[in-house]
């Protein structure tokens, strides 16, 4: 660190480009993501940024001993060091806890434990204590057609006073899975991330591969993706306002939504043979043509899709009953908000105008011009209203695509560079998701996932605490976090 | 107002699909289906070398030919195949390997002869023994090991008023306990293995497993061994394996992920030779 070094940080003194803090001694910028590589024998921390006025920002540093802890600073980094001292078993001096996040303590991870593994699984949770408090924990298998995962509530009679959360369950190892493969070959990998979001993983793979080779892919192709990551947006909202009327018990727009959503899957199965668009995106372009027929068949179909959905939502929304269920139900502050870097549509709920289709436009969107809807409150209801904003938007985008399409090829070759490093953003319909790719002769050698759940799921506890325990399915479902998506 | 929504509601007309369209159909899933006549040695090679989970794969030369195997289980759809394959390999309109035994999963065809050399035991129509079969209800408990989630999305809309599980007579229940089949998607992980022998335990006897979807069959694109030929592959210790490699599984069903209609046929089809049995 040079100069004033009080509004600086960096991982350790005089090593490195520091990153700036405010008066607070805050980061005054928006962590994306913290991880390793290690090429050589050697590990290298990336800390990937966004700086106000400045973009994003990729900065390296050899690990050579303790490494100076971010969270302190940056709350949103503690998740991310927690990551990375298991992977790489690097130390962060001065975060609060660093212990486990992946493995459960039935690995042999070589982890220095000290105890039995009971005392070491009791010992993650903290315990509230005082009269009246008991622990309910939850999970990892659920009562519904969800994924896994451990949630440890402290209540006073019904009132949360604490949540705990215990991931990474179906923690996969795919960063691993993707390391040896040949960079072109691996998109189902990508895919097999978060099923229900997966080809906006698959693209924001392909746009990493792509920065490698530094290709240029054809205008219709853009076009295309553009259109199968709104359709996969129109998809993702309008399935969550029905399960968030279905999980105040109102069936009707449940039901409702839940037809509208497969509608629109069976219109993709129709026209691109494939009903949630695993397979289309290849490096380079896109495998699968809409021709002009397609085009205007499809828009159809999401024009009374939509006309439907918002038809439905909108009286959903006016009910009293529903109202008083959503509005002041799991309040995320904007402050907690900003300090673990949330994205997606839960930012957008407490007034944080983020997005990486205006922010940091890729492929179609480099030509659009569009504003970025938020609200205020940051409750259930905000996030359900957000939701029906970015349908809207997302059903116009659709409409005026798929009016005109570009002509021209779908595929382009990939210039013969075959080693180099790249990441890659895409606006996921739960938010920024993140690829860093590190190709060498061809062959992955490091691949960084950083879904937009991973950033989000440490922001839940905060906005269930101080609720009532049975308004808790509610709030996580306003959430829509993936679990798959951020246990990898 | 609540009003609106219920008028709304009963103006609206059913959009059910009948049984008999469900049955075998996989529209949407992107499984291949070989055509033998067309079928030779140097497109079942090609097929063989551009399949990312070793799905597909080719025997030794017999007769100037060879033979291309086949496994459902472990193909994720990624149309590569039937990019390669030149006619011989084209997507699947109709599908009978839902729910089924993992033996019946793989097939194998003879290049060059045209012949189908060991089909899979090829299962009785299950359409006109729907109906009688299912008259007791069925409950079913979904679990997930590791799934992706994309299983789950297609789970989720069997409920959805198109399929509408209930109509057979079959629900989604919260508890293993009340839970009559187990619906497992996903690999295993080893975060998940001590969950899963619990939750199989809690289930009342007689019970039955479904391993669903490329994952949950074979362990997918997640299992090492399913790594193609010459790629480096970490051990992925974080992994177990597919879902039998920790429970005994009655019925699989292929699909990454399985549409809503291989799910149908293939817990109708479960249900056809389990509950036959008794």
């Amino acid at each position: 660190m040079k100069g004033n070094a009080a509004n600086q940080w960096g991982p350790e003194s005089g090593r490195n480009e520091a990153l700036p803090l405010d008066a607070d001694r805050r980061f005054t910028g928006r962590l994306v993501s913290i991880f390793g590589d290690n090429t050589g024998g050697t590990t290298i921390l990336h800390y990937l940024v966004d700086l106000p006025g400045a973009g994003y920002g990729d900065f390296e540093y050899v690990v050579a001993g303790p490494v100076r802890s971010m969270t302190p600073v940056a709350p949103a980094a503690s998740w991310h060091e927690r990551e990375v001292h298991e992977q790489y078993g690097v130390e962060f001096i001065g975060h609060p806890h660093l212990r486990p996040l992946m493995r459960h303590s039935r690995f042999d991870s070589g982890l220095p434990s000290n105890g039995s593994t009971q005392e070491m699984e009791e010992s993650q949770f903290l315990r509230v204590q005082g009269e009246g408090v008991c622990e309910i924990p939850v999970g990892p298998v659920h009562a519904g057609i969800i994924e896994p995962g451990h949630f440890r509530f402290s209540v006073v009679g019904d009132t949360v006073l604490h949540l705990q959360l215990r991931l990474f369950y179906t923690h996969k190892g795919t960063e691993k899975l993707f390391e040896g493969r040949v960079a072109t070959d691996a998109v189902p990998i990508a895919e097999s991330v978060s099923g229900d979001n997966c080809f906006a993983h698959a693209v924001a793979y392909c746009q990493a591969v792509e920065g490698v080779h530094q290709a240029i892919v054809p205008p219709k192709a853009n076009a295309i993706r553009l259109i199968g990551l709104e359709l996969e947006r129109l998809l993702a909202h309008i399935g969550d306002l029905g399960a968030l009327c279905g999980d105040v018990g109102f069936a009707v727009p449940a039901a409702y939504c839940a037809r509208i959503k497969e509608d629109l899957l069976q219109a993709s199965a129709k026209i691109v043979g494939t009903r949630y668009w695993r397979g289309v995106a290849v490096p380079g372009g896109v495998r699968h043509e809409i021709g002009s027929a397609d085009g205007r068949e499809l828009k159809e179909s999401i024009r009374i899709a939509v006309e439907d959905f918002v038809g439905i939502a909108e009286q959903a929304l006016r009910t009293p009953s529903l109202e008083d269920r959503f509005e002041g139900a799991g309040i995320l502050a904007p402050n907690r908000a900003a300090d673990l870097a949330v994205v997606g549509p839960v930012a957008r709920a407490c007034g944080i105008a983020l997005d990486v289709r205006r922010d940091h436009p890729y492929g179609a969107y480099k030509n659009l011009n569009f504003d970025v809807p938020t609200w205020h409150y940051g409750d259930v209801m905000a996030r359900a209203r957000i939701r029906m904003m970015e349908v809207h938007a997302s059903a116009r985008l659709l409409l005026d695509y798929l009016e005109a399409l570009p002509a021209g090829p779908i595929w382009l070759p990939l210039p013969a560079i075959s080693t180099g490093r790249a990441f890659a953003a895409v606006e996921a319909p739960r938010g920024e998701l993140v690829y860093w790719l590190r190709v060498e002769e061809g062959k992955i050698a490091r691949c960084h996932v950083r879904s937009p759940s991973f950033q989000n799921w440490p922001a839940l506890p905060f906005a269930v605490t101080g609720n009532i325990i049975a308004d808790f399915p509610l709030i996580n479902k306003s959430f829509n976090l993936s679990y798959s998506g951020c246990d990898r | 107002m609540i009003t609106d929504v219920m008028f709304h509601s009963l103006r609206s007309r059913s959009q059910l699909i009948p049984v008999e369209d469900l049955i075998r159909d996989c529209a949407g899933s992107r499984m291949p289906e070989i055509i033998p006549e067309l079928l030779t040695a140097p497109i079942a090679a090609a097929a063989a070398e551009v399949c990312p989970t070793r799905a597909i794969t080719t025997d030794t030369p017999v007769e100037g030919g060879c033979a291309l195997r086949l496994d459902y289980g472990k193909c994720i759809g990624c149309g590569r195949c039937v990019e390669v394959g030149d006619g011989a390999i084209r997507p699947a309109k109709r599908f009978s390997h839902s729910g089924v035994s993992r033996s019946e999963l793989v097939q194998t065809w003879q290049t060059g002869s045209g012949v189908e050399a060991q089909a899979g035991e090829m299962h009785t129509s299950a359409r006109d023994r729907v109906y009688a079969l299912l008259g007791r209800a069925l409950n079913i408990r979904q679990l997930d090991p590791g799934s992706c989630n994309g299983c789950e999305a297609e789970i989720t809309a069997l409920t959805n008023p198109y399929y509408d599980l209930e109509r057979f007579g079959i629900h989604f229940v919260a508890s293993p306990k009340h839970a009559d089949m187990l619906l497992i998607t996903g690999p295993v992980t080893r975060n998940m293995a001590t969950a899963v022998q619990k939750t199989y335990e809690a289930v009342p006897l007689p019970k039955l497993v479904v391993a669903v979807g490329a994952c949950g069959c074979s362990g997918g694109i997640f299992d090492r061994r399913n790594c193609p030929v010459g790629t480096l592959v970490n051990l992925n210790e974080e992994i177990i394996g597919p879902v039998d490699s920790l429970l005994p599984v009655h019925g699989y069903i292929p699909g990454c992920p399985p549409t809503p209609a291989m799910l149908v046929s293939g817990i109708l089809e479960v249900l056809n030779r389990y509950t036959g049995r008794k």
